[in-house]
Order: C-alpha cells, then structure tokens, then sequence
C-alpha cells in the first residue's frame, strides 16, 4: 500500500455532507494536491488526514498503516499552515524545537536537527528573530523549516501560499518544488490556485462539493477533464464553452459554429464517440491557445474583435461565436485592435464536448 | 470553510479534560445563578418576614408590592432616574467623542480626565457630590460668596428633587465612559467613506449626522444596553447620596429591595421586587443577547 | 477649520475637563482644609494652610457608631478581599475562556451562553438565597465569604474577557501545537498563556476595580470586622452623629479611592480596553 491512502472517507454535520465518499491512494514520494474553490472540502479533508478532525466513515491510512485511531502526533506527519502558525512569543529555534522538546529528542540532536534544517532553508541568521520580526516569506520559510524538523513520512500543506505577495509566491512554489525534488518526499498540498496546482503536482484531486471531479496528473486533467467544471477551473484564462447542437453532415459528425452572420459547419475528429450524441445541444470546449489565425480556409470564420488584453508574450482577443465571449490567445503580431475583423480557426483535434444537461465529457 | 466545529480528540484526558475544567464554573453558574435565581423566585411566593421560610403563600407578595405606595415611588424615580441619566451621559458622551476626533493636542490628557471618575466607587463619588450639594456649606453658599445672595439649592433634601442630584452624580461618573465607547467607535469608521463624503462636498456636521452616527449604531446600542444596565442595578450611588430619602423620595428598586429583605425583616416582598427587577432586566437583555450570540453565529 | 471654531472647541473641551476635574479638586482641599477654614471658605477657596489632621483622623480615628478607628480596619479587609477574589476569578476565567475557544464540545456553547447571562442579572435577585446559602457553609459575614462571591459573580465577566480574547487566537495555532505533540495543558501553558499578556492585565485590573469598588456584596454579606472599604466610607460618611466634618469625609473618600485611581494613573490603558472591550462584545 502507498504511503497515504484515502478509503471511503465522509464527513457530516449534522444534515450538512461536506465529503461525500472520498477516494485517495498516491505513492510514496508523490505530490498530491487536493483544489477546489472555497467550501469544497478540501480543508476538511486535510484536517482528517491529519487528524484534527474526525471522518464520520471510511479509513485513512498512512505509511500502511490505519491511523482513524491515532493522535495526530503519533501519525508522523507535519503540517505546513496558511497562517504559518508559528508560536508568536517564542523565537525562530524555539518555534522548530516546541515539537522535538515535546517528543524528547534529546537536546544535543535537536540542535543539530535544528542546524540542518536552518542551513537547508538558509534561516540560519534568523534563528534567534521572534515571528513578529520576520516578513512574510521568512515566516513561510520557518513553518516549513519546522515541518522539516520533524521528518515525517508525509507533509501537510495547507494553503501555504496564499498568504504571500504575487511575486513571493512564484518564488517560493518553485522553492517548494525544489525541495520536493532533492527530499523525495509525499506531499499532501492544498489550494485554491489551480496554477499552483498544475505546476507543483504529480498528481492532482479537484474537489467541488464534498466530491472529487477528477483525480489524476496535471497534463491529463488539463487536456481530458472529465467535466464541465473541471475544464473550467483548471487553465487561465479559462476554457471557451460555446453552446452547439451535435449535427451530421456528409457522413461527418461537428457542429456549427457562426460569428457574423457567417456559419460554418466544423467536422469533429472524436466522431466515434458521439455517435449515439447526434442532434443534442452539446458545449464545444476550445483553450483558448486552440485558435490559430489564417488568412483564409474552409474552416475559418471572421470574428469582430471587442477588446483586446496584450500580457506581453500573448495578447488575449474578445470575440464572439454562437452568442458567447470567446476569447483567443494570439500571437502579438496577430492580434487586431477593437472592432477590426480577425480570421480564425479553432484546432478542434484538441476540443472537447460536453453534454449540455450533465455536463459530463462527451469526447 | 471554517465552521466553529468540535475537532477530533484523541484518548481520555483529551476527550474529558475540557468538559472537566469547564465544569466547576459550570456547576456554579447552575446552583449560584440559576438555581438563586428559581430560589429568590420561589420565596417571593411565601410569606417569609424576618426569616425565610418555605410555606406557599401564592402572589400575596406581589399584592402586597403592587399596593405599596414606596414601590411605585421607586419604580418612578427608576423612570425619572434612567430616562435623564442614560439620555444625560449619551448626549455628553457623544458630544465629547466627537469633539475629542477633531485631531485635538493633548487628546491622550483630555481623555484620560474625562474617564478618570469611571474608576470610582459610587460610594466614593456619592460621598463627594453629597458634599458639594450639601445646602449648609457647599454649592449655596459659593453662589453666596460670589454675589447670589437669594441662591438656594436644597434639592438633596428636597422630597421633590432628591432623585435629580442622583442624576447629576451618575451623568458625571458616566459619561466619559460613553466617550470612550464611541471615541473607540469613531475611530474604527474607514477614513476612505469620510474622504469620499468630503469629496461630495458634505459639511462636517453633515457627514456626522449622516454618514457616521448611523455608523454608530451598534455601538449606541451596546452603550444603551450598559447604561439601562448600570440604572436600574443602581444602588450604590443612591445609598452613598441620598440613603433613599428623605424619607424614600428617592428610593430606586434596588434599594427597596434591600430596605425589605435586610433592613425591614420583609423578606417575601423583597424577593419580589427582586424577582421584578430580574424580569425587566431580562426583558431588555434577553432579545440583545440572542441578536448577539446569533449574529456571531452567522459572522 | 476656521480658525474661531478651533478656538472654540478647545474652549469646550477645556470646559468638560473642569467639569470631570472639579468634583476631585474640592475633595482634594477640602481633605487638607480645618473644619474652620471650610467653615471660613467656600467649596473652591484655597486653603489658607495645609493641614492633614483629617487625614489622620479619616485614617485611623473616625468614629462611625461607638468604633473609632477609622478607615484603616476596612482599608486592610478590602486587600485581604480584593487578593485572593481577583487571583481566583482571573485563573477560572482564563481556563474557561481556553475552553470555550479553543477545546468546544458538544453543549459548551450552550454553557457559555448560560455564563453569559451571569453579567447581566441584577445581583439584588441573589441576595437572599445567598445569604442563607453562606450561613449553611459557616462564612457569613467573613471576608472568605465575600471573596466567595465576588469569585462566583466575577465568573462571567472574565469568562467573557478570555474567550473573546482567545477566539482571535489563530486555531491553525493550536492544531500546529497538537501535532507537535503538546496536550490540553502544555498547549495552554507553553502557548497561550505566554500570549495572554494583555488581557491578563485587562482582567485583573477590571476585577481589582469592579471588588475594590463594591458596595452591594459588602452591605449585605459583611459584619462588623468583615467590611470593606466602601462599607466603610459610607458609614462614616452617612453616620448622624453631631457635627458633619467634611474635611474627615473627603479625606476617606480619597483613601477609599486612591486604590483604584493609581490602577488607572498606572494601567489606564488596561482599564480603558477592559471597557470598551467588555462594552463592545456584549
């Protein structure tokens, strides 16, 4: 069995569910994220998998082994939280040792437990600040300078990054993944932020109301999520829907996609798997980096441009097609100003439909 | 996501630890309050005098308080009392804090002399105003000396105006205090809406009758809450002051209430005119505290 | 702002302060006045020499009744009341707070709430079943008596003290403490009681205040060499024998307050905080 394994797992107030049945297993040395808009559940979980709350059903089991009826200090585990946590009236070291003096490790190992882990984070001028004396990335380096102490088969991380400035954040992500590389070990890690997500995880869960949508790595959730609102939560900006009925034409299977008055029948490569789909409203899903700009082709259509959002690398263009704001990640040089007529052509080998009542991926 | 939810606990002394250390306090909030409160209530039903004793005697308590000439005086001067002080102190209050915000030097001085009598006793300030107010040697013969030769103040012996000099005392204990409230309170308004108001061209007197008063509101109904509080608990003050009289001209139902269960030996009637004030204290308390505790709820 | 209307709010403001200022002026020289002078003066005129014979007498030599030793026997019953009542409701008070924020289990809001109402009863309701109750436990009219039940009817407001303040605590605080390995009694001593500082110093000078300042409790819960200070003064001050001696009067007055009035000279802050925060919160 792997190193954290999730079986069955709710959680209920009252008549309030917030987890719903909850399935889990990654491997030792894994990156799992557990993300999900706020109230999902996701906090819930994490808590369970820690301990600090019970579940009301299942198993949770760590390293192998059973842990529904272990302390969260016996469950080898260290937590990393939004707020940092760290005890405000004691000092750097104080605040690494609390747990090791706790325990009993002997004093003589808990300062070179201590020294070890200030050299790896490169806190060792810090060691003697009291919290209040630290900025916001100092603190966030502490809490996990004190998670390492403890060299845990898993580490908890609860939203350790939200608390930080936009630039900190890149920082320290890339710093955590770093240190997930050279460490090797199982992360369990929690957000909001499905760029976090994608970047740091080897495998991610997205939750959405007590329930997980989909579970598996960042490139297959990104490029098959397996409904409409995973293929909108992950991605920025967010994947196009454009409503469509699912036609036949010529022996072909597509939909009609129109944008000034110009309608244009587009062939689906995923035909196979739509055949018992003809004639339901089905949602085209296009990223918007699925547009390419042609000067003309049968496949093409002429779209007004609303506005447009350069980031620099990529401008975004605003347009319509059947009724909806669509928007296309164009290349600078392609990109037109406001109410000039751009030409463009969705690469639909990579598109995805779903079924416009359930939601659920059609292809 | 943060639901005020019992976490998990793990073994015995985890599980067990907290309800044991709460329960002391517990278990003497039960006996001591609320068990005092259902004894106090049941004696108002006998006909205990000098002693107490157990046999029911139905309302003939309540009768006897409701006939009683002395009890509707003090239920009057309760009204004169609470209606002029807590009006009184608000009005002061509010008018101070708001001059205190007008970025005024030495407010840090000011502030700490407008709320220095809030540290009292009211024994110590009854004792005080009792000898400013005295008609012999205190405020009438200063006007004297200073050429008001046909000045009388007679009030503290003045069956009529006995319970006035009580309001006096209590507004100058009490006001700085409803300074403090809403000095505290003023001070937690976003400048940005008073900037944007300025912006729109408000006056200043505008802006406070308008934008931040209305602002104000739970803290003027926390500060109203405090003041009934402190009025129809006050006993102190009256005892220090006035003694209730003359006579009880200005007896207040907290001093009936001691007059007849420790002075009078009329126990019964005491604990009914206890029981009463309990029902009125609870009438004013009881809805505040739900909105409260349910409003946190939701927060 | 114009630059009459500054002139005139400080000259209201200066006002207000002689208002508040006044009262405590006329105590002050009348204390250090002979009965002569005040009979000579009025309530504002100076002194024409000190004297601290009223003093003396508020002190040591008063009589109320056939006892003449003035304040000094109450002054002590009021430390020995005030000591242990604060130190007692202070602790409860802070291990309730800790539990009520930080350990919740099924019922304890319905406790904190039945605690809560506690502030607000008016205490002439418990009087009389309180009296008898401290005559079963054989500490009526004693000084244990009374701290007794300053400590009960102390209960709440701390309860309420700490918990407010303990609930801006951070949980993730306490869950980092429980997987570093620390229980219910380490987390409390290692952790929060370190940061509770300040609201220490707010209840304990709000219990100070609120025992040394009592007059209820006293009148009726105390006899003869039980009484505290207010019980003290107010006997003194309204004892019908011959002569009024005011000097005497404002001179115990000032004993009696001095107490409290260095608390605030010392710790206003504190006091300040304890009521506004004790106002705010319910």
């Amino acid at each position: 069995m792997g190193a954290l394994a999730i079986k069955n797992v709710t959680k209920n107030f009252g008549d309030t569910h917030i987890l719903k049945g909850i399935d889990i297993e990654i491997e030792s040395g894994q990156f799992l994220i557990l993300v999900g808009p706020s109230g999902c559940g996701k906090s819930t979980l994490m808590n369970i998998i820690a301990g600090l709350e019970s579940p009301s059903t299942g198993e949770v089991h760590i390293g192998g082994r059973m842990v529904n009826n272990v302390a969260p200090k016996d469950r080898d585990i260290a937590m990393v939280f939004q707020s940092y946590a760290l005890y405000p009236t004691m000092n750097v070291r104080q605040n690494i040792a609390f747990g090791m003096e706790t325990r009993g490790v002997p004093k003589k190992e808990q300062d070179e437990i201590i020294a070890r882990v200030a050299k790896m984070l490169q806190m060792d001028h810090l060691l003697d600040r009291k919290p209040s004396q630290l900025s916001g990335g100092q603190r966030q380096r502490v809490a996990m300078g004190r998670a390492l102490a403890r060299d845990p088969i898993l580490f908890l991380f609860d939203e350790p990054l939200s608390n930080l400035d936009a630039k900190l954040r890149v920082e320290m992500r890339t710093e955590i993944k770093q240190l997930h590389h050279r460490l090797k070990t199982t992360i369990v890690y929690v957000t909001h932020d499905q760029i976090e997500a994608m970047t740091l995880g080897d495998k991610i869960a997205v939750m959405k109301d007590g329930v997980i949508q989909q579970f598996g790595s960042p490139q297959d959730i990104y490029e098959q999520p397996a409904n409409l609102f995973v293929a909108s939560f992950i991605g920025s900006p967010s994947m196009n829907f454009i409503p469509c009925h699912l036609a036949e034409q010529n022996g072909a299977l597509g939909v009609s996609l129109q944008s000034e008055g110009e309608a244009r029948f587009i062939a689906l490569p995923q035909a196979a798997k739509l055949v018992g789909a003809v004639g339901k409203k089905v949602i085209l899903g296009i990223r918007p980096e699925q547009f390419d700009v042609v000067i003309d082709s049968g496949d093409s259509l002429a779209c007004k441009v609303h506005l447009t959002e350069p980031t620099g690398p990529d401008t975004m263009v605003l347009t319509q097609l059947n009724g909806v704001e669509v928007c296309a990640r164009l290349h600078p040089r392609d990109a037109k100003g406001p109410g000039e007529t751009v030409r463009l052509q969705p690469d639909v080998s990579k598109a995805v439909l779903f079924d416009a009542e359930t939601e659920a991926r059609l292809a | 996501m943060s639901n005020p939810t019992q976490s998990a606990h793990y073994g015995f002394a985890e599980r067990w630890l907290p309800r044991l250390v709460l329960a002391p306090s517990f278990l003497l909030t039960i006996f001591f309050v609320y068990g005092f409160i259902a004894w106090n209530g049941y004696l108002s039903f006998t006909s205990s005098r000098l002693l107490p004793n157990f046999e029911w005697a139905g309302i003939v308590q309540y009768q006897a308080l409701f006939a009683s000439e002395r009890w509707w005086v003090a239920v009057k001067n309760l009204f004169i009392f609470g209606g002029l002080f807590i009006g009184g102190a608000m009005a002061v209050g509010i008018f101070l804090a708001i001059l205190l915000d007008q970025k005024i030097r030495a407010e840090g001085a000011l502030r700490t002399i407008y709320l220095y009598p809030m540290a009292l006793s009211f024994i110590v300030t009854g004792t005080a105003w009792k000898w400013m107010l005295n008609p012999g040697l205190g405020l009438e013969k200063l006007m004297h000396d200073w050429g008001f030769a046909n000045f009388t103040f007679d009030w503290l012996v003045n069956t009529d105006m006995s319970i006035y000099t009580v309001v006096i005392a209590a507004m100058w204990q009490s006001s700085g205090f409803v300074m403090a409230l809403f000095l505290a309170g003023l001070r937690g308004i976003d400048e940005s809406i008073i900037k944007a108001a300025q912006i729109d061209g408000a006056s200043l007197p505008r802006i406070y009758w308008k934008i931040i008063l209305p602002a104000l509101r739970p803290v003027f109904f926390s500060t109203l809450m405090i003041l009934c509080h402190i009025a129809i608990k006050s006993f102190d003050l009256v005892m220090a002051l006035t003694g209730g009289g003359p006579g009880f001209a200005s007896d207040v139902p907290a001093t009936f209430m001691y007059s007849m269960a420790f002075t009078r030996g009329q126990t019964g009637l005491g604990a009914a005119s206890a029981t009463m004030m309990l029902m009125t204290v609870a009438a004013i308390v009881v809805p505040y505290l739900y909105s409260e505790l349910r409003g946190n709820r939701n927060a | 702002m114009p630059k009459f209307w500054r002139g005139a709010l400080y000259a209201a403001l200066l006002v207000a302060a002689l208002y508040y200022l006044l009262p405590l002026y006329v105590m002050v020289i009348t204390s250090i006045k002979t009965m002569d002078q005040i009979r000579a003066g009025n309530l504002l005129s100076l002194p024409t020499g000190i004297s601290f014979e009223a003093w003396g007498k508020a002190w040591s030599g008063a009589c109320t009744g056939v006892d003449c030793s003035g304040l000094q026997p109450f002054f002590w019953n009021s430390i020995r009341m005030v000591i242990p009542a604060v130190l007692i409701s202070t602790t409860l008070g802070a291990l309730n707070g800790y539990v009520l924020s930080k350990w919740r289990f099924r019922g304890s809001e319905l406790t904190f709430a039945l605690i809560l109402f506690g502030v607000f009863i008016p205490f002439q309701v418990v009087l009389l079943p309180m009296a008898q109750t401290l005559g079963w436990f054989g500490i009526a009219n004693s000084i244990a008596g009374l701290v007794t039940v300053h400590v009960i009817y102390g209960l709440a407001s701390t309860t309420l003290f700490f918990r407010n303040y303990y609930v801006s605590i951070p949980d993730e605080l306490i869950k980092a403490a429980r997987l570093d390995g620390a229980g219910f009694w380490r987390i409390f001593l290692r952790i929060i009681i370190p940061m509770s500082t300040p609201i220490i110093m707010v209840v304990l000078i709000w219990q100070f205040t609120q025992i040394w300042n009592d007059f209820l409790f006293g009148v009726v819960f105390s006899a003869g060499d039980s009484k505290p200070i207010t019980v003290g003064l107010n006997n003194l001050a309204n004892t019908s024998t011959s002569v009024k001696e005011y000097n005497v009067d404002m001179s115990a007055a000032l004993i009696a307050a001095l107490p409290t009035i260095l608390v605030y000279v010392f710790a206003g802050k504190y006091f300040v905080r304890g009521l506004t925060a004790g106002a705010v919160k319910g």
